[in-house]
């Protein structure tokens, strides 16, 4: 892949616009090359934002992170 | 909880960003029994000195009693076409919902997380079972945050950016030809007498 669709993908990855499963689909072979194309650029992996198919869902095991968490201090 | 839970690791890359960022442990904190499918364990520790892959190993060995990974019929054809030299991508997320169907037919309280992609939760529509509750990375580490258990989300992820960015860095020395050429013929002149001391 040109170093320049490289550079495109990992900069839309890291503003939540393409997926790590896309990422794959177009040839990067680990998650440590996506770590490491984003430490070149001074970017970080990104944190979803509440939103999409699965909010539900994630809210639920946001709660059961915090109880569980909870329970234990 | 009285019923059983699990937390199913369903991709390598939650695992290799808390090993790069040094934190494996935060996958602890919460007091559940962490698991990994075998064809997940696999992707991430099956080249050796691969970076990270020593660190999940001696983790999970340390952790036994809270880490296990589950054996699948996934994981067995992982293996079949690692050694016909086929392409394995895909089957850790494979193994990971076989993983999920003998966890949830094993009893019918049973409950599980699943730990994500942050990227692959907010677009892909995930499995909807009531039983079955979603975490990404990001939410799981923010709640540790919250809980004032970790510095901060965003440093851990820092961290594990920076520490790719200089496995990457090495990893690209070793195959370029120029600097592979400079070593051998560094090695070349420690083998020749009276030279490369």
């Amino acid at each position: 892949m040109p170093e320049s669709d490289r550079e495109r993908l990992i900069r839309q990855y890291a503003a939540g616009e393409v997926t790590w499963h896309t990422l794959r689909e177009r040839g990067f072979e680990d998650y440590v090359q996506v770590l490491g194309a984003l430490g070149e650029l001074g970017l970080r992996p990104p944190i979803a934002p509440m939103e999409g198919p699965n909010v539900e869902t994630r809210r639920r095991g946001r709660a059961i992170i915090r109880e569980a968490l909870k329970a234990r201090s | 909880m009285s019923h059983p839970f699990s937390l199913i690791v369903t991709d390598t890359s939650p695992l290799f960003t808390l090993v790069l960022a040094d934190a494996l442990d935060a996958l602890l904190r919460p007091g559940l029994a962490v698991s990994i499918p075998d064809a997940v364990y696999i992707e991430a520790t099956r080249v050796h000195g691969a970076p990270g892959a020593e660190q999940i190993v001696e983790w999970i060995n340390a952790h036994l009693d809270a880490v296990r990974i589950i054996p699948t019929d996934i994981g067995i054809d992982q293996q079949r076409r690692l050694e016909e030299g086929r392409s394995i991508r895909g089957l850790g997320e494979q193994a990971a919902i076989e993983t999920l169907e003998r966890f949830l037919r094993s009893d019918a309280a049973a409950e599980a997380l699943l730990l994500l992609e942050d990227t692959d939760v907010e677009k892909r529509r995930a499995i909807v079972d009531e039983r079955v509750s979603l975490i990404s990375t990001g939410d799981f580490l923010r709640e540790l945050e919250a809980a004032r258990l970790i510095q901060s989300a965003d440093f851990i992820l820092d961290q594990a950016a920076a520490q790719g960015r200089n496995v990457e860095r090495q990893r690209a020395a070793v195959t370029d030809p120029t600097t592979r050429e400079r070593l051998r013929g560094q090695l070349q002149r420690r083998d020749t007498p009276g030279q490369g001391r």
